[in-house]
């Protein structure tokens, strides 16, 4: 991890030379972070845990699974969410059939009710499983949803500012990024209200490369509000490695797909 | 000179460090799922009791208990077994009771079939506490004294058998012996008697006489579904029972009349929310004309509903529901009670209210039953608050109340309750 942590230093240091290519299009930028960030290789798996702190400093914690597959680089996608921690949400299970032309088909499965319930389209900016993430920050949100702006472009990073198409699903007036002008990560997103003040952030805290791919490891969300935070860890991280469509269905809800499942040798 | 290189380092690595003595998990949490099996529940006591006197029972509490759930899976090779059980402590009914939920073998047999053999809780079909497809068994003595909702699916021992494939998927379940609903038996709550002419309980509680155990009488039940760019199809098909005891034998004791289904349902996005819409036809395979008075008729059903996120974290479900009764002039000739015969049409509205805040740490729902034909209602407002990932609290009540003594929910009048959860989850 350490020796990670000096290669993204001097890889840092070397985006001065990179200077020379910046790129001007914002919407350029917004769709390769957003490759970067939710559809690197064909497929992936990461095991997932989430320690939740309110403003009192109380915590808790989830722990999950999650495999993705990509229908189309940039477009459609699958995920499978399986928890594990704690004991009471343990074999819930949460399936997204996500789209770019329309919205987003999801399912929870509750194990104590054998219930495959279906969850409302609008329902995406809420809190994911008690986390400060919202369920949007999970799978990713379209990138045709707002409108971007390439606002500075500093020696690391592309900042740029987003306003939504239409506000009334959003709880946010804008956003800002730092986007990492290598890795093309998003590192830093700002989320303001109509009166211009901050009150959520997301950061990236670790980055480490895993077949070749730049991945974020650590991440935490702040509700500077309300007080609180999220810190988000990612671990057994693997991409390309064959999950079949037919891995995205009811049938992984009731029955979790242990070969996929199964924490790899590392 | 030879430390300023490590001292360099130091430097270097100093924010990483930092952060590894800020981060809150030890390392070996992960290694949690390395374990093969491990147990896992809760322990949770629950009082309810009653908003006004029950005349027939001495009792005025509904709700006395503490439970302990103990689960725990093992999967050896190809196979996973699966245990989850109560043991609680019944004030109620003054004695211990236990009850095993889940005592199942589930493999996978070729690439596309799985199968569940076991004691187990099944459930399938669109409607939110309407049930027109999913004859499992419910436990609706549970579900009215407040206890938490997983105990309205009442476990089943079963053989499953799902089989996937492009074309469609199959679910197919085989219940041996004969799995009723648990019903009203006047022990906890008292209930409408034609032949009374109003509310009973009778002591020792009233016990149903159950179709003889043999291969013919167990429970076929068929689902046949495929999700198409989004909208979720289905066909149903079931051969059982009645699941309430609505028949009575030539003794006039109540029994379950024979019964076969058919059915299908669509579940699909539309505008901001979903759609739900479901159909049923009960055959009730010994009166199919409808002039035996002692068997229920045949029946249709049927469903739309619709939910949505209407506010953030405020999501709204409505739903009508449609009971037919079929033969009606016939039932109503043949009935020696027709005055307490359900209408022709029943109708069903409900209305889900959910509203979660603090990031889901409370949860305020409010179902509504409201039925226009039966001029009666039933409320269930529950309040839910998760302390931690161990401590939670969970508040309700049940209110019945309507125009006339012998439909569903007014007969429950003076059940009508208010109760308190508080569960520790292990």
């Amino acid at each position: 991890m350490r020796k990670f942590a000096i290669q993204s230093l001097i890889l840092l240091s070397l985006s001065a030379v990179a200077a020379a290519e910046d790129l001007s299009d914002a919407d350029e930028i917004v769709s390769r972070a957003n490759l970067a960030a939710y559809y690197v290789g064909a497929d992936g798996r990461s095991e997932v845990r989430m320690i939740i702190s309110d403003a009192q400093g109380r915590q808790q914690r989830r722990q999950f699974t999650v495999l993705r597959r990509d229908v189309a680089e940039g477009g459609d996608q699958q995920f499978l969410v399986v928890f594990s921690q704690p004991s009471d949400v343990r074999g819930t299970a949460f399936l997204v059939d996500k789209h770019v032309d329309r919205d987003d088909d999801r399912w929870l499965y509750l194990p104590g009710l054998d219930l495959v319930k279906r969850i409302s389209a609008g329902d995406k900016r809420t809190s994911f499983v008690g986390a400060h993430y919202f369920y949007e920050d999970v799978s990713g949100r379209r990138p045709s949803d707002d409108s971007h702006e390439l606002i500075e472009t500093t020696d690391a990073f592309y900042v740029l500012r987003h306003e939504p198409k239409d506000a009334a699903t959003v709880e946010f007036a804008s956003y800002t990024t730092w986007i990492d002008k290598l890795t093309f990560l998003p590192m830093k997103i700002e989320y303001r209200n109509s009166a211009g003040k901050e009150y959520r952030r997301v950061e990236v805290v670790e980055v480490q490369e895993f077949g070749g791919h730049p991945t974020v490891t650590t991440s935490r969300v702040m509700d500077l509000a309300g007080g609180g935070q999220t810190d988000m860890q990612f671990r057994y991280i693997q991409y390309d490695v064959g999950i079949p469509q037919d891995i995205f269905t009811e049938r992984s809800l009731r029955t979790p797909p242990r070969e996929w499942l199964e924490r790899p040798a590392e | 000179m030879k430390h300023l290189l490590p001292a360099l380092f130091l430097c270097l690595l100093l924010p990483a460090g930092l952060f590894a003595q800020e981060d809150p998990w030890g390392e070996d949490d992960w290694d949690d799922e390395e374990q093969e099996s491990r147990w896992s529940g809760f322990v949770e006591g629950g009082f309810g009791t009653r908003f006004s006197a029950d005349p027939l029972i001495d009792n005025p509490h509904t709700l006395e208990e503490i439970r302990w759930r103990l689960e725990s899976e093992w999967q050896p090779g190809r196979y996973t077994f699966g245990f989850k059980a109560d043991a609680a402590y019944d004030g109620i009914e003054g004695q211990w009771t236990g009850e095993v939920r889940d005592l199942t073998l589930a493999f996978t047999a070729g690439a596309s079939t799985d199968l569940k053999i076991g004691r187990q809780v099944q459930t399938w079909g669109t409607g939110d506490l309407v049930f027109l497809n999913d004859l499992f068994p419910k436990d609706f003595v549970s579900f009215f004294a407040g206890r938490d909702d997983e105990y309205l699916k009442a476990p089943g021992n079963a053989i499953r058998i799902s089989k996937y494939a492009p074309a469609v998927n199959i679910d197919f379940s085989w219940t041996p012996v004969f799995e009723p609903d648990i019903y009203l038996t006047g022990e906890r709550f008292s209930f409408f008697s034609p032949i009374a002419g109003g509310n009973v309980a009778p002591d020792p509680p009233l016990s149903a006489i159950e179709p003889e155990k043999s291969l013919s009488n167990g429970e076929f039940a068929l689902r046949l579904f495929r999700n198409v760019e989004g909208r979720e199809y289905a066909l149903y098909a079931y051969n059982g029972f009645f699941k309430q005891p609505r028949a009575l034998t030539e003794d006039l004791e109540p029994t379950f009349a024979a019964m076969t289904s058919l059915g299908a349902s669509l579940r699909r996005p539309a505008g901001p929310g979903l759609l739900n819409s479901e159909v049923s036809y009960y055959a009730s395979r010994d009166d199919r004309g409808g002039s035996d008075p002692l068997i229920p008729n045949d029946q249709f059903r049927f469903l739309a509903g619709y939910e949505w996120e209407a506010r953030p974290n405020f999501t709204v479900g409505l739903q009508y529901y449609l009971e037919w009764t079929l033969d009606y002039d016939v039932l109503i000739d043949n009935s020696p009670f027709p005055q307490y015969e359900a209408d022709e049409f029943r109708h069903l509205l409900t209305n889900r209210l959910t509203y979660r805040a603090g990031r889901d740490r409370y949860t305020w729902s409010l179902f509504t039953f409201y039925s226009p034909s039966d001029q009666d209602f039933y409320l269930r407002p529950i309040f839910t608050y998760r302390h931690s990932d161990q401590w939670s609290v969970y508040a309700g009540a049940n209110l019945f109340g309507g125009n006339k003594p012998d439909t569903f929910f007014s007969q429950l009048q003076d059940a009508s309750n208010a109760y308190l959860r508080v569960r520790y989850n292990y």
